[in-house]
Parts: C-alpha cells; structure tokens; sequence
C-alpha cells in the first residue's frame, strides 16, 4: 500500500507508530478535510481490539474507533453521551467518526470531548513499551496540544457509569445538522441525603480547551439546594471572572453570555 | 507494490494509487462512476454519499487505505435494483429533481434510511437526509418521494 499502512493488530500498529511518522487514521472525517499532501495513514478502523464497547468496573470502556452510530446504537452508553453524539453532524459523518477521533483531533468544539471532560472520563494510551492511563482534563494541554507521545496511540475510553444521570446538556450551533458548536455546555449535580455531592460544569467550543473550574465546583459541595442557592449569585459572579474567553466563529462577548445564561439555567434547573 | 482491494458494485476491483487518496476522486478519476459527486471535499454536503459495508459515508472523507476490503456500492450499483425503480418512480412522481446534482446522494441516502427504518417518520426521514444539501428543491418534494417510496416499495426493504 502506497502511503498507507494496514495493520492487522494493534501490536504491529504500536510497531509501526514507533518506527514511522504514519498519522492514525480511525473514521477520517476530520483527516480527510485537510487531507495535507504527501502523508502517510496509519489505518485503524479495521482492528476489532478497538472497536469493543463493554463494562469495565466503574466504567464503561469504549474502544478509540468506535464510531457514533455504534455509540448510539449501544445499551451501555449513557444518554447523556447519546444526547452529545446524536447531534454530531449528520448520519454519514456519525457512521465513520469516532471516539478516539474526536479526541485526537485536539479541538475544544469536538461534542464528545464536553461529555468527557465533564464526567471525569479516563483515556488510555499505549505504545511498544506498555499502557498508560490520564484523565480527560490532563490530556488537553492546549489547542491542537495533547498529552500524547510519538510513538503513543489512543486505545479506549474510559466513562463513569456512575454520577452521569442528573445532567444538562445544550449545543448551541448555526442548524440542526452538520453544525460546528458556537458554545456548548455540560453540567452535572450529584446530591445524597439532600446534600450535594458533586456539581460539575464544562463549557466546550468557547476557548483552546474544554474549561472547567473544579475549585469552583467544590464551592457548592457538601450544601443543601437551599444553601447552594444562597451563594448562587456569588458563585455566578466567580464563574463571570473565570470564563476568558477567545474570539472564534463568533465573538467573545456573545459566547460569554451563552455560557453563564447556560450555567444558570442548568443550576435553576436542578433547583438551585 | 500491494495494491488496495476492494468490491465496487459487485465486481472485485484494484486500486495502485495512494492509500491517501480519496475515495470520491477514486470512484470518479479512475472508475468513472460519475453518479458521485464532488460538491465540498469536507463531509458537509453529502453529494458524494455512497455506501460502504452497507453503511452511508461520505467518499471524499474516506481515505483509499480504508476502503481496502470494503463493499463499495454507488448509484451505478444501486440503480440495477428494485428498490431502486421504486426510488426513481417515487422522485419523478413528486418531481423531486430539480438540477439533479445532490439526487445521486439523496437516493443513496434514502437506501441506507430505509434499509435501517423501512416506514420512517416525517421527522425520521428529515434526520436521514439531514447530510445531504439540495439547493434547489426545499426538501418537501424529496421527502414525500421517500414517503412514497416506502409504501410503494412495501415488503422490498
């Protein structure tokens, strides 16, 4: 094969990342748009080790090519991920893209990446030298800038079963279909025994990575609704100096307020 | 040199280009299926939708090294069916063509929509075509040609 590489597992793939400069190729949709002359593909999207979806502990492990349709079409994928992933694109797009993909492809506007940031998902990485394990948040280092060596490849995707049911979710883009995220956003709350456990935010598309203030968040931790509404304002006003925000497809200011009137519907909604 | 293997419309086919290349200048450059068009070179409007595995994709985001292997079908295939002459019965019933340049697509994606979902839903039908641009018709003529189709075509989907 002329410029292509075609391996039939994911060992002799990891050999082949190691020694050459072959970009993965898992759906293409992404890759295909540039499609930059004179590269060479590593071509994934024929192993079966990285198309599995299937419970792993506390996590529901997704293989890296995986695509959207077979996401959607799966029991064990969470409806808030469902929810994120039905409004990627369109059939075509969803039928060929992937998990591992969207990931990859480093952008703060990829729809699946909101979801697991916010959930606290776990991507696992390997190479000829063994397996690694990172949070979704440490992966990102930046725009287009991962956490990911040379001769790495991204193998699953690891997302919490638990914590994932009481959430909100919005994509605000320019259609229905084929939209590219102007603003979206992710949150989710947790409360045991009228206290809350957990709140988490995510805001996507808005800056060179998928923001997310865990030291806000705790404010909000061990409170009752009542109590958390009392500091709601103050909390909101955080979240106001937090969020600098970068000019994209739109400007700043607009995506500013998108992002706070999301957070405080999703907290209004969830009785804060 | 090895080169990429693959079945278009039924029949075994090699490629010795560049694993690189896509799909969509493949099927148009060196096989002449000319049914698949080129209209954006970035999955945004679905004239070069064909099916792959039986699977609705965009060919100009499929790169050659992964069609190795594959079932390519484009209308040229397709239209030697009988689900076809339902499908182009049902388009010029509701005169569902206009300059005709996004139809090959259409079809294409009313095979995979129906072939998933055989009575679909006005909502439904609007989902499965949600890729595929036409500029001229305002989508209401096509998707009737599709409601038309599915119940024409009771019993073939």
């Amino acid at each position: 094969m002329v410029n292509g590489y075609r391996p039939a597992s994911l060992q002799e793939a990891l050999e082949i990342k190691k020694t050459t400069d072959a970009v993965p190729y898992a759906g293409g949709t992404d890759l295909m748009v540039e499609n930059r002359k004179g590269v060479s593909y590593l071509f994934l999207n024929g192993l079966e080790e990285l198309r599995h979806i299937r419970e792993e502990g506390d996590y529901i492990s997704i293989g890296s090519c995986v695509t959207f349709t077979e996401a959607l079409e799966s029991d064990l994928i969470h409806p808030l991920m469902k929810e994120a992933v039905a409004q990627i694109a369109a059939p075509a797009i969803r039928n060929t893209g992937t998990f591992g993909g969207n990931i990859g492809n480093g952008s703060a506007k990829a729809d699946s990446v909101l979801i697991l940031f916010v959930c606290g998902a776990k991507i696992r990485l390997a190479s000829v030298h063994g397996q690694r394990t990172v949070n979704m948040e440490d992966f990102y280092l930046g725009r287009k800038k991962l956490d990911l060596k040379p001769e790495e490849l991204i193998v699953e995707i690891l997302l919490p079963k638990r914590g994932l049911d009481n959430y909100y979710y919005k994509k605000v883009g320019g259609r229905n279909a084929l939209a590219i995220s102007r603003v979206s956003f992710a949150g989710l709350l947790t409360v045991e025994n009228g206290r809350i456990q957990q709140m988490a935010a995510a805001f996507g598309a808005v800056s060179d990575t998928v923001l997310r203030f865990r030291d806000l968040e705790d404010r909000l931790s061990g409170k009752t609704l009542d109590e958390a509404s009392a500091i709601k304002e103050e909390l909101l006003s955080a979240y106001g100096e937090r969020l600098v925000l970068t000019r994209g497809r739109v400007s700043a200011e607009y995506r500013k307020a998108v992002c706070m009137n999301l957070l405080k519907d999703f907290l209004e909604e969830k009785g804060i | 040199m090895e080169a990429i293997n693959f079945l278009l419309n039924g029949e075994e086919t090699a490629y010795d280009g560049s694993a690189a290349d896509r799909l969509l200048d493949v099927l148009r450059d060196s096989f002449r299926m000319t049914s698949v068009k080129c209209g954006c070179k970035e999955g945004e409007c679905g004239a070069c939708s064909v099916l792959m595995n039986g699977i609705l994709v965009n060919s100009c985001c499929v790169a050659m090294g992964a069609a190795e292997g594959a079932n390519i079908v484009t209308l040229e295939g397709f239209r030697k069916t009988e689900r076809f002459a339902v499908l182009n019965k049902a388009f010029a019933a509701t005169s569902a063509v206009q300059c005709g340049f996004c139809i090959p697509g259409m079809v294409m994606a009313a095979e995979a929509l129906l072939s998933k979902i055989p009575n679909p839903k006005d909502s439904q039908i609007r989902e499965g075509l949600s890729g595929n641009l036409c500029r001229c018709t305002g989508y209401n003529a096509i998707v009737n040609a599709i409601h038309i189709a599915a119940k024409e075509g009771n019993g073939l989907w």
